[in-house]
């Protein structure tokens, strides 16, 4: 009889939903699980720095930390922070707007369709940094060796992307489009480029991932003779200076970079296309 | 049925004449229609039946304008068709038929700015009233991800009649249906003719949709696709349908044709 009242009770069941007691609200947020194991690691990075004892092989948890807030403080990061990014815009625009031409090219023309495959299968597969000994010899030490680098690490897997997702149109969507009327660079426009979002999206994920590498890297690799680094740069001088906070503050600063572009411009950006018009994007 | 009788002969609105549709298949030419035939007068529903393979869906994209005929013309209001074009509309049997990055409403305002350069607002009170008349109402802002297989050939079929076509082109659009829902949608599109009174022309290889859909079955035979007959249903043989009348198409259909070779 009491049982039978529970269950009827409408308000029980709402109540239980209405008011989740806040540990397991908390909990089934991923943001809060993760940043749990975040401050675990922490802690084990802090106990383990503490225990060893040598900070120039591992500073520990708090040190870095400081150094961190310290060069953020006075603007050393900041300036070296935004140097890095203004070099990857440029590449990045740059390496853009070549796989836009490229497909383009490639779309319109049996030609460039050839083209395009045989460039990218022969330049996608080799690293960006394997050309910047011959970048140093073109455009000399400085930006302009390093945006050459750049446009090749965006420039493939854009191309490669995009061309993909023009050619994986649904016949059916192209005939819808013919019905309506829309021929060429219109049917391109208002058919073939959203539906080819989900590749387009993941071709400039990728192509950010490999500049974002690749310009950390170059830095590090001749940063030594550029007279105004970038972050690369930073961490490098900072490793002569054997100031190993600072190297450390560094590192999570090229991490955090990292995860805002994927977190604040990427995730966002496939939310409000390819996530809300159930299109999956290619893997 | 007398409602939906099929209305007087009048002066053809769809002449398809003598015509022969090939395409390549592995460097090998085949030809999928030969020298075929038919008329479509205005307010008819005129199923094309035939089995697979008997070229009924590339006779239909060539009267869309998707493909040119090697052999014969077809014009529509004497005009040679040339090309795609809005006085033709199909609507597909593929679900994505419908742009996935625009809402159900928006797909409709689309192909009526896009097709017939209507403004927007214009564009959206047709949408609205023929998204009416397929019970859509309630999806009209939702994706097309978001509807089940039969909304979304409602939907579909909605865009299409927004257009207001010569003629309405169906390449058997409740062929990914399950059995149910393609009946309810079959008295569904009988009921949008009843409002409309568009001229229709509907692919299909199941004989009872056939009989179900048409006021007139055209029969094509397989490789390569001929016209076997022209048949009006509720006349003839098919004064009264189900299974007398569904027995005849089959063996006009397979006439001497063995079992075993099909």
């Amino acid at each position: 009889m009491s049982a039978e009242q529970t269950l009827l009770d409408p308000a029980a069941p709402l109540r239980a939903t209405a008011f989740p007691s806040p540990v397991a609200w908390l909990w089934s947020r991923g943001a809060v699980r993760k940043a749990l194991w975040l401050a675990l690691l922490a802690v084990a990075w802090e106990l383990y720095a503490r225990r060893l004892a040598n900070p120039l092989l591992v500073p520990t948890a708090l040190d870095t930390g400081r150094a961190l807030v310290a060069s953020l403080r006075d603007g050393e990061l900041p300036a070296r922070v935004a140097s890095s990014l203004e070099l990857l815009a440029l590449g990045y625009t740059g390496g853009v707007l070549l796989a836009a031409a490229l497909t383009f090219l490639a779309s319109a023309t049996r030609v460039g369709a050839d083209l395009l495959e045989l460039l990218t299968s022969m330049f996608n597969p080799l690293p960006a940094l394997a050309l910047l000994p011959l970048a140093l010899l073109w455009f000399g030490i400085g930006s302009g060796s390093l945006v050459f680098v750049l446009v090749h690490a965006v420039l493939w897997p854009v191309a490669l992307n995009a061309h993909a997702g023009f050619s994986s149109v649904s016949p059916t969507l192209r005939m819808v489009g013919r019905n309506y009327g829309l021929r060429g660079p219109l049917l391109a426009l208002r058919i073939l480029l959203p539906a080819a979002t989900p590749h387009l999206l993941t071709g400039l994920k990728v192509g950010w991932a490999f500049a974002w590498r690749t310009l950390i890297a170059a830095e590090l690799v001749f940063g030594v003779s550029s007279g105004q680094g970038g972050i690369g740069w930073f961490i490098y001088e900072k490793k002569s200076l054997l100031e190993m906070p600072q190297v450390f503050a560094g590192l999570i600063a090229v991490v955090l970079i990292g995860l805002a572009v994927e977190t604040g411009i990427f995730r966002p950006l496939e939310a409000r296309t390819v996530g809300r018009w159930g299109m999956r994007a290619p893997s | 049925m007398t409602a939906l009788a099929a209305p007087a002969a009048t002066a053809p609105l769809l002449d398809v004449v003598d015509v022969t549709l090939q395409h390549r298949a592995g460097g090998r030419r085949v030809v999928a229609t030969d020298r075929v035939g038919f008329r479509v007068a205005e307010g008819e529903r005129v199923a094309l039946l035939g089995p697979s393979g008997c070229g009924k869906s590339t006779l239909l994209k060539a009267v869309a304008g998707f493909l040119r005929p090697a052999g014969g013309r077809i014009t529509l209001r004497g005009s040679e068709v040339v090309g795609p074009g809005p006085d033709r509309v199909v609507v597909f049997q593929e679900f994505d038929q419908l742009l996935p990055w625009k809402t159900v409403e928006e797909n409709v305002v689309f192909a009526l700015t896009t097709a017939r350069g209507l403004r927007r607002a214009e564009a959206l009170a047709i949408a609205y009233d023929h998204l009416r008349r397929v019970n859509l109402s309630r999806f009209a802002h939702a994706y097309p991800h978001e509807l089940s297989g039969g909304m979304k050939q409602r939907a579909a079929i909605a865009r299409c009649l927004a257009l207001k076509p010569e003629i309405v082109l169906m390449d058997e659009p409740f062929g990914a249906l399950d059995a149910l829902t393609r009946e309810r949608m079959q008295d569904e599109l009988l009921h949008l003719w009843q409002e409309a009174r568009f001229t229709l022309l509907f692919v299909t290889h199941d004989i009872g949709e056939a009989l179900r859909v048409g006021s007139r079955v055209v029969l094509l035979s397989e490789h390569p696709g001929r016209v076997r007959a022209d048949l009006r249903v509720g006349e003839g043989p098919l004064a009264v349908l189900g299974a007398t009348a569904e027995a005849h198409v089959r063996d006009l259909l397979f006439d001497g044709v063995q079992d075993w070779t099909i």
